[in-house]
């Protein structure tokens, strides 16, 4: 049986107005396949999962198509309904034991649906009921203890026991190792395997990333209600959508070697007034202040558009949900809706519906963006090649570390990224456009876009500057316009954040009276003060004691989450790229001869010369 | 909510403490015990009188015969009414416990579906007017609408008879006497039903409507079951399980209003046997009233929390 | 908290709680002022109809029935108030002696309040009212030590969740008292609660007061609602029973109503657990 969910909306009245919690979903659940259902909590995974079984509340109104084979839910009376329940579509509900009778035994339960549905006699219906949770190893003796006997792993199984009995073709899985140890997860996981080759379709509701990249043969990620990335489960870790991501990296797997990141914000629900004027309210749901981005109707289409229409017929649109919380997100993300595209395609057409969902965005810059590109970057001093043709590519809001021995290239890579340098060969493109070729028609632009940080701080300033000269100096050079009390405003926010004095006293004073680690975070402010999309930072805590530097990198990574800053950070000390890096590029003799994933490099490392960085930062 | 019952043992202390009150009240008033018991009554003893009962109770008895007497039906004489207390508690009982019993039956029953099926439709114009109209009612004391009810059906309607529990000297037998007795009892039944059923309304739909949004609930609702099944074998079999609860707790306090009842109604239990041994001070009788009235509700307070028990599995099966 | 304060100023069932019972005890207090004479002067002519000098008429003993209400009235509002408020001191102090102190003191006092819980106070009041025809006040009393331990379970059960807290906690560090935590923290924190456990135990003391009047047990020479309405029940032949009977129903009921009122209102917003009935 294939299950098809078409344009289904969901919306909630309360009071007078009315919450949107599923906006035009599509999704098929094919038979043998798992699809995971992922988001933040409240983004609409259960109203889903309960659409499914014709289960919303009396306050919910459904629009769209709900298909379990040829009967569509949504246009059957409640009669009808209940018959195809447990029989087309059963549930292992979320909440463990509070989700089974606690006044009856699990036997009975399970057994229930057997009498209840299709008449079975008690004497067999028990029979087949211990059978079924045999097979999920629950013995005689705990089929008959009433669920609060039950450990949370037993009454997960006897959830799933009970979904079983009636042999569904579609089994929804609402979060359904939300409190188990990882062994009772992986017993399960491998339970959901087995049922996926029994042909059946599986829907596996969780926030659990690492579970649905690793049960899971598709993944859809939905925010608000509306799905915004489908692709394959195991491509989890490289998903595009920048909501995505996030999600992913504030996901505390054992795949992730540096600190969690999060998503900048919380989510929005979506609510809709009745008020004809003001269509679209969204709120914050525990922020501190009460943000309400009220919009009136007649702009956007978008949200009061009949649900089953086809979205692309709306000329403008209210814009991206994800956009008040995206990193990357432009004007033109706040205006136009985007659609669900095909990645990298967005002029394709609609994917074939009979093979499932391909990987498919809704993101108008077609996912996270790759910020910088170096083709076959190449550049020599003299006869001395430092840099061997190189391809690297750098994702928006990522932390890249170049690691590798001294000589080996890195600075000259970063340099060259960060347009310090000209390649002698190749090209570097940054957000798209060609880098040398940006430089000459728009130097200021691009200098304000890209950050640096040396590698000698005290040669980098002048020291004939006082500390205010020398972190105002870029935006001196930038924006002439500034008046002086704006200006000095944003050299004292620049300073305070890399936790340098901000007194009178000290601003006046120059290089040669601060300290090395001064300079340093000195060079970071001015670094930072320009707001830049992109830091390439070479060594730039090498000259600070450690208790600075722990406080510089939070920085930086909180301005990764907050502003989506790209680092790009040039380092030796692999125990600190190990706690930033989302990405690592190693480096030998100028060439790159390793770049992935941090942890997978560094558990998994491919290369010879990665092995031999570890050996040795693991030994000192 | 509150779903715990007294521990057994609390019962048992009771009980002692009531049956301790029994023997123990009547030591601490002025004079020996004939003195004590007779002497504020009404009914002047004569010397002969006395004499026969000294003799007849053997000085102050100890705790042990005051023990083995409540067990052996020896409670005393009634000198007001010229009979053992006994017969006179023993006649009376048989009409409180089928008024009381039938009352309790009835509004529990009633009250219990109304709530269930007023929490099934929650939010509804016929649900809001059911819990204004059982708040309301709940405010009502039985003084007040036991005697409206006595005014309005017995003295003006003349529908009802005005007292007793069968029309005296009639001599009826077989169903007409059956119909006599429903008729004397009606009256005061409904001043009861009246009385319990809003609070066990309340209740069950308090508790109904807590479970109607547990994930069990949604659970069997998932699973496709006939809605009566979710409704009752699912939801309101959980439900009952506070409203017994309370219902102990508010014997107590129902047990007051019956008193009353029986009494506007003149209805021959134990409610206005109490009432006229008041009036006429007969502490034996008032004694023995309050001691049976009370031991019953513990009994029924035991078997309650032994009923709790067994419906609900997180207690226990173990005494 | 406050929240719910908002929220609970809006419910009709508190409004009107309220105004029933300022109302009947606005009567009791001023009703006497209206008229002149004593609720014990037995010089009027019995059982006469309303008049201008006496509004509700006279009883079968000669005695103005206005003025005899409105005494009733009163001496069951105070019996209410007193019983009502003793019974929550002893509650309030049970409970978080009991919550506080934990240990054997926590036992003791739980396992008394078992004991009591099963005890028909009702009986007990009976038993004491009919050998010993106490005072009202020590009837109240004694009510109030029967009816304690259920706020005080309800108390305790606040209070062990409040004592853990990290406020509390924080405050013991900075070397609070006892006497500091308990009014600075406990009691304020507990307020609604005692609201709840006022509002019932005033609607039973009330009923039980009624109840225990109309069975005789009180002095005769009490005025009370209940023994009126137990005397006059037996004129109901007479022209003048609207008069006698009518008004002390009446009126126990718009009592009993209001504080019921009162008590389901609070117990919705503040404790859906307690409910004394």
């Amino acid at each position: 049986m294939k299950t098809e969910i078409k344009q289904l909306t969901v919306t909630y009245r309360e009071d007078d107005h009315r919450l949107l919690a599923l906006d035009r979903v599509d999704l098929q659940l094919l038979p043998g396949r798992i699809t995971a259902l992922v988001g933040e909590s409240g983004s609409g995974k259960t109203t889903l999962g309960k659409a499914l079984l014709g289960l919303l509340p009396p306050a919910a109104t459904v629009d769209g198509q709900i298909l379990l084979g040829e009967d569509d839910l949504t246009a059957l009376d409640e009669t009808a309904r209940n018959q195809l329940r447990w029989r087309r579509a059963a549930v292992v509900p979320q909440n463990g034991a509070a989700a089974l009778n606690p006044a009856y035994r699990l036997l009975d339960q399970v057994a229930e649906p057997l009498r209840r549905q299709r008449g079975v006699k008690r004497r067999e219906a028990e029979e087949r009921a211990l059978a079924g949770l045999a097979e999920l190893g629950l013995d005689r003796d705990q089929a008959r203890r009433y669920p609060h006997e039950l450990s949370g792993g037993q009454v997960q199984r006897g959830l799933l026991a009970m979904a079983l009995i009636l042999d569904p073709p579609l089994l929804i899985l609402d979060e359904p190792t939300a409190a188990l140890d990882c062994l009772s997860k992986n017993h399960l996981a491998q339970l959901f395997r087995r049922l996926a080759a029994q042909q059946k379709s599986l829907l596996l509701i969780t926030h659990d990333l690492a579970l649905a990249r690793q049960t899971a043969d598709q993944a859809a990620v939905i925010y608000l209600g509306r799905i915004m990335e489908y692709l394959p489960a195991g491509q989890l870790d490289r998903a595009r959508h920048p909501y995505t991501v996030a999600l992913y990296r504030s996901f505390p797997g054992m795949d992730a070697v540096r600190d969690l990141g999060g998503i900048r914000g919380d989510a929005f629900y979506r609510l809709l007034h009745a008020h004809p004027a003001v269509n679209v309210q969204q709120h914050r749901t525990c922020g501190h202040d009460h943000q309400h981005l009220v919009t009136p109707a007649s702009n956007h289409p978008e949200e009061h558009a009949p649900p089953g229409a086809d979205e692309d017929g709306h000329a403008p649109a209210a814009g991206c949900l994800f956009a008040p919380r995206c990193t990357q997100a432009e004007d033109a993300c706040r205006r136009e809706a985007p659609a669900l595209n095909r990645l990298r395609e967005p002029d394709a057409p609609q994917p074939d519906i009979d093979q499932g969902h391909e990987h498919q965005i809704r993101c108008r810059r077609g996912g996270i963006i790759d910020l910088l590109c170096c083709r076959k970057t190449s550049k020599s001093y003299g006869p001395v090649t430092a840099l061997h043709p190189v391809d690297l590519e750098l994702r928006a809001g990522e932390v890249c570390c170049l690691v590798g021995e001294s000589g080996s290239g890195k600075t000259t890579l970063a340099m060259l990224a960060a347009g310090a340098l000209e390649p002698d060969r190749g090209r570097v493109s940054f957000a798209g456009r060609d880098l040398a070729d940006w430089r000459r028609r728009d130097p200021l632009g691009l200098a304000a876009r890209i950050g640096i940080i040396h590698q000698q701080p005290a040669e980098a300033v002048s020291h004939r500057f006082t500390v205010f000269e020398i972190v105002a100096e870029p935006l001196r050079i930038q924006r002439p316009d500034l008046d002086a009390a704006a200006l000095e405003q944003r050299v004292l926010t620049s300073l305070a954040e890399v936790r340098l004095a901000t007194q009178p006293e000290f601003l006046r004073r120059y290089p040669h009276q601060l300290n090395l680690g001064a300079i340093q975070r000195l060079c970071l402010a001015r670094a930072l003060i320009q707001q830049p999309q992109l830091l390439v930072a070479d060594e730039p805590t090498s000259a600070l004691d450690p208790s600075v530097q722990a406080k510089v990198l939070k920085l930086l990574l909180e301005l990764q989450i907050e502003k989506g800053l790209t680092l790009l950070l040039v380092t030796h000390d692999l125990g600190l790229a190990r706690k930033i890096a989302d990405r690592l590029a190693v480096m030998e003799a100028g060439r790159l001869v390793e770049s992935g994933p941090a942890a997978r490099v560094l558990s998994r490392p491919a290369h010879s010369c990665t092995a031999r960085l570890i050996a040795a930062a693991t030994t000192t | 909510m509150n779903t715990r019952h007294q521990p057994l043992y609390a019962y048992l202390l009771a009980a002692l403490v009531m049956v301790g009150l029994s023997y123990g009240l009547p030591l601490l008033l002025p004079g020996d015990y004939i003195e004590a018991v007779y002497g504020s009554s009404q009914v002047v003893l004569d010397a002969e009188q006395e004499a026969q009962l000294r003799q007849e109770l053997g000085g102050r008895k100890g705790f042990a015969a005051h023990l083995w007497g409540l067990v052996t039906l020896d409670w005393g004489h009634s000198l007001a009414l010229q009979t053992p207390v006994s017969r006179l508690v023993l006649e009376a009982l048989p009409w409180t416990l089928l008024l009381l019993g039938t009352a309790h039956l009835l509004a529990l029953v009633l009250g219990f579906i109304a709530g269930v099926e007023a929490a099934w439709r929650r939010g509804g114009r016929l649900e809001k007017a059911g819990v204004g109209g059982a708040t309301m009612l709940q405010g009502v004391p039985e003084i007040g609408s036991g005697v409206l009810l006595l005014l309005l059906f017995a003295y003006h309607l003349g529908w009802f008879p005005a007292g007793g529990a069968t029309t005296a000297y009639a001599e009826l037998s077989g169903g007409p006497w059956l119909l006599d007795v429903l008729h004397h009892l009606a009256l005061p039944l409904l001043t009861l039903v009246l009385a319990y059923l809003p609070g066990n309304f309340l209740l069950t739909r308090a508790g109904m409507v807590m479970i109607l949004g547990s994930p069990y609930l949604e659970t069997a609702r998932a699973k496709g079951l006939p809605p009566l099944r979710v409704r009752y074998v699912h939801a309101a079999r959980n439900a009952l399980l506070p409203v017994l609860t309370r219902f102990g707790l508010r014997l107590a306090f129902m047990i007051t209003g019956a008193l009353v009842v029986e009494t506007i109604f003149a209805y021959p239990g134990l409610g206005t046997l109490l009432f006229t041994a008041i009036g006429s001070r007969d502490l034996p009788v008032i004694q023995a009233v309050v001691l049976l009235a009370a031991l019953l509700m513990l009994l029924i307070n035991l078997g309650l929390a032994l009923l709790h028990r067994r419906l609900d599995p997180r207690i226990g099966h173990a005494l | 908290m406050p929240s719910e304060f908002n929220r609970i100023r809006r419910d009709p069932w508190l409004t009107v709680g309220l105004l029933l019972l300022l109302l009947l005890a606005g009567l009791s207090l001023l009703g006497p002022l209206l008229t002149p004479h004593d609720p014990h002067d037995m010089s009027f002519m019995p059982l006469s109809t309303p008049s201008a000098q006496h509004w509700l008429g006279v009883n079968d003993g000669g005695m103005d029935i206005y003025s005899e209400l409105v005494h009733s009235l009163r001496n069951t509002l105070w019996f209410g108030l007193l019983a009502g408020v003793c019974g929550l001191l002893l509650g309030a102090t049970g409970g978080l002696a009991a919550a506080w102190y934990g240990g054997w003191l926590d036992q003791l006092l739980m396992r008394l309040a078992d004991i009591i819980l099963a005890l028909p106070a009702i009986l007990v009041l009976i038993l004491l009212a009919a050998f010993f025809r106490p005072d009202p006040a020590w009837l109240a009393l004694t009510l109030a030590a029967l009816a304690w331990p259920n706020s005080a379970k309800v108390i305790r059960a606040q209070a062990l969740g409040l004592k853990n807290q990290l406020h509390l906690q924080a405050a013991r560090r900075m070397g609070a008292s006892v006497g500091y935590l308990l009014r600075r923290h406990l009691l304020p924190e507990l307020f609604p609660l005692y609201l709840v456990a006022l509002a019932a135990k005033i609607r039973m003391a009330v009923f039980m007061e009624a109840t225990l009047a109309f069975l005789g047990l009180f002095d005769p020479a009490r005025k009370s609602l209940g023994m009126m309405i137990s005397y006059a029940l037996k004129y109901y032949y007479l022209e003048i029973w609207p008069y006698w009977l009518l008004p002390p129903i009446i009126c126990l009921t718009l009592l009993i109503m209001g504080a019921t009122f009162l008590a389901v209102s609070l117990e919705k917003f503040f404790d859906p657990r307690l409910r004394e009935l």
